[in-house]
């Protein structure tokens, strides 16, 4: 799955450290031995770096040439350009999505006069790590996610867990429950139990935790739509396991603005959004002193498209909001910002990466300051990170081991905190027992076989990190001057101003994929004629929902409902008034067992359900292909098929249910329509009979479905039903994203025409559309 | 594409059976020829049930928020129990000739309700072949029974003038802005529009949206408008708050009204229909200039020479035609 968001939980330790839920056998702290080091420092290897004054060169002149004559930067350019045959320098010199130019060899210059230079672990502005000895006093924490369906599934697991030496427990909630609906609702049915677990009550959440005790375990909770049930269903069930607020720990994800940017699985608008925020770290702040208010996550940026500057500048830009959010109701910045934490996604460009954390840590605590944070927990900026679900492939998966271990070492020279590692098969379904194994000892080789914990910021000084942090932080700062110039985050995203700038760079990138301009092993080079079958896990999600809605309809039936409803007034009466905590109302609704869905919609009386105005960019797919061969055929194809059929092939590209990446809808609508298609993007959340609607009254020839979060099996032939009953079984329909093998014939059997995997080039897959309809 | 017969087309969209209005509707804009023929016999056969409805046609500069004020507005006619189709005209690439349809993305409330018809076109290559098609639709969704057909489009080029020349009434939206001379909205258009309204009048921009109707009223003092009996209304409105919404409404059906008693309305749809027979004879001519034989071999000598200077345009011209009169 590569729509997994996890969270971090931290509880403060003595030492200062933040204690992340994690897996760790005994902490070995063998010392390697010093050879190889001796070897490589001698003479021989020693390069004379491009300072070199004419003093020094002065100083030398008595001595041997052989011996003295330390090499100078020019003579390092005038060798290298000998060997390039007359082809320029920069022609090795490669330039990242950002735009920054990795060049071939760093030396002392590039470092003379770059500010925090020679500061210190632990010291601000905390540039080399949050801690004095970093992993050399403990490892980063090894968070693993997984998901499950039920809440007994997933309570089993945690135990299983907790048993095996973990401390902590991360829950993935499923999407009905993020976007605030009960397993009931009709427009949820295919998406109960995909991707995490139903939450309607307090009854479920009693079963998730049962027989674990919440004065002692941290919970995460990847939450940010339905927040307000969902952590109050967990205040109500640590109450009656008998543990006070003040016990719990854990953190939850409460980010909302990126939910507008990327993710999309809001509920309310922007504003009332953030004044729930608001309260919730409000509420934490004075009644949960150990809990992590919000979790300000990049990862979902950089897994819809934005490269490590628009992840780092969104990110930061995000949590000035929230501070200046709270900062505005009155509350102290020392109060609560130590218990701000962040989320960070780790891809494949590696130098970047980690110079992207580095400079992540060293801007937020100039931004601390600038709020006039006093304590050092106030500038310092904790992160969890997760290796990048969307660089794993569909193709060829057992090298999506290779790709989560660099990505992982990354993180770890980078100076997470804690670490998720994706396993092989993520780009396929949920992991299966044996996946989550390989990736959770991915980390454990990194923490004891490899003796990279013992130094803290192990590349600092290096002339090409330190570089890099600086040129990246510098491409951020640019990217923060245009959302304050559009005035904070909030008001950028209405004007839609980050959307467009991360799917511009998701387009370029895939156009650079599909044509073979970036190298993905396996996808678009050294590819392999058969791709062997992997056994890839399996949800019944017919079933989840008859048990949730049975359990459902026993809560409706037992409760009190005037007591439900006079709190359920009170909800919406402080939604609409403006005073009262809302989370402090949540918690006294979901306490008499009012459900998920109703406290939601106390709430939507008042503030409504924001619907996202899509935006496309155009031009971007079809520039990066411009004269090749393929995408000419493409387009002679299409010119063929208008005069023939008398208008353009038109397409309706879809997502249906509540999963709300539209990363890959929105790069095939924009790559279809520079392929000369007429494209009608349809709304996000849409049930299958509104899409086969407004295919019909759209009269199109195609319905391309997007899917990611396992709801196809449901959802597409549903589609196809509601189209005959419309007779209008002449509309083609074809479907991408993240569907596994086994489930390709059942889909194929309900009538769907083509299936794309993961990687099929828009010049492919829009050719074979257009086979298809014109047969 | 199924084609169907024409008396099935016609029954079809009478039934109000949506599958065949949007069959009929791709036959409109359908660039073969033969599909032009048989939508003249069908428009031919509609025309009888049309003209029943109050048409609407609405613009302004891109960003103005059209699209959220035409779902705000659509979602108040429909307790006003009106039955509603909505056209909107989406501009084409001109590198690839795709487009991004995006407007059900913006107008996402407005789905899934049986009085409501939504259907995005692109613009394609001519923008006012597709103003043609826009009209043969109107009159599709009007024998449909739906009673307001409301057109959007975009704020640029001459579009306006043609949706203009085949509406009732002719609204458009303006942004939160005083400045910018107008935010570069055309005088000319100004002098078509029926009502103007100031949008986005919500949350930070409720002061300049105030001033910008204010600049918009004086200088309408100044400026001469050719309808009688009626004073240009200029609104403020918040497609988010609902402000003005119910205003505006009321303001098009008192339109009605009083361009009904005076009888500005029926002149103008009578102006429009010797307008669109006019545009129908020289759309035809062309298309037949083009396809002529005799024209096309020697249109592209003709070019050459008169691209390298060699004869003057106005002699090609004239040997042009008279090998499209001779046969």
């Amino acid at each position: 799955m590569k729509c997994k968001f996890f969270n971090k939980k931290f509880k403060k330790r003595d030492d200062g450290h933040e204690n992340f839920d994690y897996i760790r056998s005994t902490q070995t702290s063998m010392r390697g031995p010093r050879r190889q080091v001796e070897a490589w420092s001698s003479k021989r290897y020693r390069i004379q770096t491009s300072v070199s004054s004419r003093k020094d060169q002065k100083r030398r002149k008595g001595m041997s040439m052989s011996e003295s004559k330390k090499p100078s930067l020019e003579d390092w350019k005038a060798a290298t350009e000998k060997g390039l045959k007359g082809k320029p320098l920069s022609s090795l010199e490669w330039s990242t999505p950002d735009g920054i130019n990795i060049k071939t060899v760093y030396t002392k210059a590039d470092v003379e006069g770059l500010s925090n230079q020679d500061t210190l672990p632990g010291f601000a502005p905390f540039l080399r790590g949050p801690h004095t000895t970093m992993y050399a006093g403990r490892p980063w924490t090894i968070r693993q996610y997984a998901g499950f369906s039920t809440a007994e599934e997933s309570n089993a697991f945690y135990r299983r867990t907790l048993a095996g030496g973990g401390q902590g427990v991360s829950v993935a909630f499923d999407l009905a429950t993020h976007r605030g609906y009960d397993s009931d609702h009709p427009r949820v049915t295919g998406d109960v139990g995909k991707a995490g677990v139903a939450v309607d009550s307090v009854e479920d959440m009693k079963i998730l935790f049962d027989g674990i005790p919440l004065g002692q375990i941290s919970v995460s909770m990847t939450m940010n739509g339905a927040v307000l049930p969902v952590l109050a269903s967990y205040i109500v069930a640590a109450e009656e396991q008998g543990v006070q607020q003040k016990e719990l720990r854990g953190t939850i994800q409460n980010d909302i603005l990126k939910e507008f940017m990327v993710r999309n699985t809001f509920i309310y608008p922007p504003a009332p959004s953030m004044r729930i925020v608001g309260d919730i770290i409000e509420f934490t702040s004075k009644n949960m002193p150990l809990f992590n208010s919000i979790s300000i996550s990049g990862y979902h940026m950089q897994e819809a498209g934005a490269d490590a500057s628009l992840e780092l500048a969104y990110t930061l830009a995000d949590g000035k909001d929230y501070v200046k959010t709270a900062v505005e109701r009155g509350m102290g910045v020392d109060d609560f910002a130590g218990r701000l934490s962040f989320f960070f996604a780790i891809g494949m460009n590696f130098y970047l990466e980690i110079a992207k954390l580095r400079a992540a840590r060293m801007m937020w605590c100039e931004i601390m300051e600038g709020f006039g944070a006093k304590k050092a927990s106030s500038k310092m900026l904790r992160t969890h990170c997760q290796t990048s679900g969307w660089s794993l492939t569909f193709q060829d998966p057992y090298n999506n081991v290779v790709r989560t271990t660099i990505e992982a070492m990354a993180a770890v020279f980078g100076g997470t905190q804690s670490l998720h590692t994706n396993a092989l098969d993520e780009a396929i379904a949920l992991p299966t027992d044996f996946s989550a194994r390989i990736a959770r000892n991915t980390q454990l080789i990194l923490q004891e076989e490899a003796h990279i914990t013992h130094v803290a910021d192990p590349w600092g000084g290096s002339y090409l990190m330190e570089t890099l942090t600086q040129q990246i932080a510098d491409k951020a700062r640019e990217v923060m001057k245009e959302v304050d110039k559009a005035g904070g985050m909030v008001k950028a995203i209405e004007a839609g101003l980050p959307q467009r700038r991360i799917e511009e760079a998701a387009a370029r990138r895939q156009g650079n994929i599909d044509r073979g301009l970036e190298t993905i092993v396996g996808v678009n080079k050294y590819k392999l004629k058969q791709e062997e079958a992997i056994d890839a896990r399996k949800v019944d999600n017919k079933a989840v929902r008859l048990s949730q809605i049975d359990r459902l309809n026993k809560i409706k039936a037992n409760r009190d409902s005037a007591k439900v409803k006079a709190a359920l007034d009170a909800l919406t009466k402080a939604a609409e008034s403006g005073t009262g905590n809302l989370l402090e109302l949540s918690v006294n609704a979901m306490r008499v067992r009012a459900t998920l869905g109703e406290v939601t919609e106390a709430m939507e009386k008042i503030f409504g359900r924001h619907t996202p105005h899509t935006s496309t960019v155009s031009g971007v797919y079809g520039k990066v292909w411009a004269d090749d061969p393929q995408w000419l055929d493409l387009k002679k194809d299409v010119d063929a098929f208008t005069a023939k059929e008398g208008r353009r092939p038109r397409m309706l590209v879809v997502k249906m249910g509540q999963d709300g990446h539209d990363r890959g809808a929105k790069v095939i609508a924009s790559a279809f329509a520079d392929a000369g298609f007429d494209v009608d993007l349809a709304p996000l959340f849409q049930t299958p009979q509104e899409v086969a609607e407004q295919a019909v009254e759209n009269d199109v020839h195609v319905v391309g479905v997007s899917t990611l979060a396992g709801a196809h099996t449901t959802l597409i032939p549903e589609l196809i039903q509601e189209l005959k009953k419309k007779k209008a079984d002449d509309v083609v329909v074809v479907c991408g994203g993240v569907i596994p093998q086994q489930d390709y014939d059942e889909l194929r059997a309900a009538g769907v025409a083509e299936i794309f995997g993961p990687g099929t080039s828009v010049a492919v897959s829009a050719r074979k559309v257009i086979q298809r309809i014109a047969r | 594409m199924p084609r169907f017969d024409t008396e099935t087309y016609v029954q079809g969209v009478l039934q109000g059976d949506r599958r065949m209005i949007a069959k009929a509707i791709t036959l409109i804009e359908s660039t073969l020829h033969q599909d032009e023929e048989q939508t003249q016999e069908i428009i031919g056969q509609l025309l009888p049930y049309c003209g029943k409805s109050l048409r609407i046609g609405i613009t302004g500069p891109p960003g103005a928020g059209k699209s959220t004020m035409i779902e705000a507005l659509g979602l108040h006619l429909l307790k006003n129990k009106r039955r509603i189709a909505i056209l909107a005209v989406d501009p084409s690439s001109k590198l690839s000739g795709g487009s991004v349809l995006g407007d059900k993305t913006r107008m996402g409330r407005l789905m899934a309700n049986n009085d409501i018809f939504v259907r995005p076109s692109a613009a394609g290559e001519t923008l006012g072949g597709v103003a043609r098609k826009t009209r043969e639709t109107m009159l599709v969704l009007e024998a449909a029974g739906f009673d307001t057909v409301l057109v959007e489009t975009v704020g640029v080029g001459q579009s306006e003038t043609v949706v203009a020349d085949m509406t009732d009434f002719f609204l458009l939206v303006a942004l939160p802005n005083a400045g910018d001379e107008l935010q570069g909205i055309k005088r000319g258009i100004m002098e078509m529009a029926d009502a103007i309204v100031v949008n986005k009048a919500d949350g930070p921009f409720e002061d300049s949206a105030k001033q910008a109707a204010h600049v918009l009223r004086s200088a309408l003092q100044v400026m001469h408008h050719p309808r009688p009996d009626w004073e240009l209304p200029v609104f403020l409105a918040s497609a988010r708050t609902g402000l003005g919404i119910d205003e505006i409404w009321k303001s098009m059906l008192r339109f009605q009204e009083v361009m009904m008693a005076n009888g500005v309305l029926q002149s103008r749809r009578r102006e429009q229909n010797l307008e669109w027979m006019t545009t129908l004879v020289r759309e035809e001519l062309e298309r037949r200039f083009d396809s002529h034989p005799e024209v096309q071999y020697l249109m592209p000598d003709l070019r050459r020479k008169v691209s390298d200077g060699r004869i003057t345009a106005v002699r090609a011209a004239s040997m042009l035609m008279q090998a499209f009169a001779v046969g």
